[in-house]
C-alpha cells in the first residue's frame, strides 16, 4: 500500500517537502506505519533522535479529519497525517 | 451563530473589527473578546515572532465540536461564538486568535469564552515555531492531542 504521510508542525522537518511517500503491507497498522516511519528517518534523517521522539509521541489522522488509532489497519492506498504534540492559540 | 476561521497571514490578518461586527449583530448582551498576541519572551528567551502550522480542516471541526459541546456540558443555549486562528509567520504583537463570544448574561459569557480557549489548547491541531533574536527557531514541545 502506498501512503501519503502529510507532516504537520515538528515532523515538517523531516523532509524538505509536505509530505512522505511510503510503502507499507497490506492490512498493515498504524503501529506498522509508525515502525515505517522511523526506518526512513534512520535511513535518510541519520536516524535523528527528536525526530523519532516525536513520531513515537504523534497521533495519526485519516482522510476523514478523524483520529486513528494504532490498531487501525491500511487497507488501500491513502492519506495520512502525521499530528506531533500540539499547542495553538 | 458560530463562525470559525484559519487566517492564512500570507494573504490576509487576523481583525478585530470583524469580531465586534459578528458580535453586535447577534443582539445579545454579554460579550467578551478574548485575544491571543505573540508575546516576546518565552522561557527567558527572545522572542521575533511564531510561525503558526495547523491542520485546517480538523482545526475547524474542533472548533465545531467544541461550539456544539457547549450546549450539554455548560448548558448554555443562546450564544454566538467567533473564532478565528492564524498561520503563518506572525511577529511579536501580531493576533495569532480570537475568540469572541455573546451570551444572555456575563457569567455564561466569561464561561464560555475560558471553556473555548482551553479545549482549543487541548484538541486543536495547531503549532508553534518560534524564533528567536539570535535567528535560532524551535518547534515548542506541545501536548499529545486529546481524542474527543
Amino acid at each position: 500500500m502506498k501512503i501519503k504521510l502529510e507532516l504537520f508542525g515538528a515532523s515538517r522537518d523531516f523532509s524538505t517537502k509536505d509530505f512522505l511517500e511510503l510503502e507499507v503491507q497490506d492490512k498493515a497498522s498504524i503501529k506498522d506505519l509508525r515502525n515505517e516511519i522511523v526506518h526512513y528517518l534512520n535511513k535518510n534523517c541519520k536516524g535523528n533522535q527528536s525526530f523519532i521522539k516525536i513520531v513515537k509521541s504523534s497521533a495519526f489522522c485519516s482522510e476523514n479529519n478523524e483520529i486513528i488509532t494504532d490498531n487501525y489497519k491500511i487497507i488501500k492506498d491513502q492519506k495520512i497525517g502525521i499530528i506531533p504534540p500540539i499547542g495553538g492559540g | 451563530m458560530l463562525h470559525t476561521k484559519i487566517v492564512d497571514v500570507k494573504k490576509e490578518k487576523i481583525l478585530s473589527s470583524n469580531a465586534e461586527k459578528f458580535i453586535q449583530n447577534s443582539k445579545f448582551g454579554a460579550s467578551i473578546y478574548f485575544v491571543g498576541t505573540v508575546r516576546n519572551i518565552n522561557d527567558n528567551k527572545k522572542v521575533t515572532g511564531i510561525t503558526y502550522d495547523a491542520h485546517d480542516n480538523m482545526v475547524i471541526k474542533s472548533f465545531q465540536e467544541i461550539y456544539n459541546e457547549t450546549e450539554q456540558k455548560l448548558n448554555i443555549k443562546d450564544k454566538a461564538v467567533y473564532i478565528e486562528h492564524a498561520k503563518g509567520y506572525l511577529k511579536v504583537g501580531d493576533l495569532s486568535i480570537i475568540i469572541a463570544v455573546a451570551c444572555k448574561h456575563r457569567d455564561q459569557a466569561y464561561v464560555l469564552s475560558r471553556f473555548i480557549i482551553e479545549e482549543i489548547k487541548k484538541r486543536s491541531p495547531i503549532w508553534k515555531k518560534e524564533h528567536y533574536e539570535n535567528e535560532d527557531s524551535t518547534w515548542l514541545k506541545g501536548n499529545p492531542i486529546k481524542k474527543n
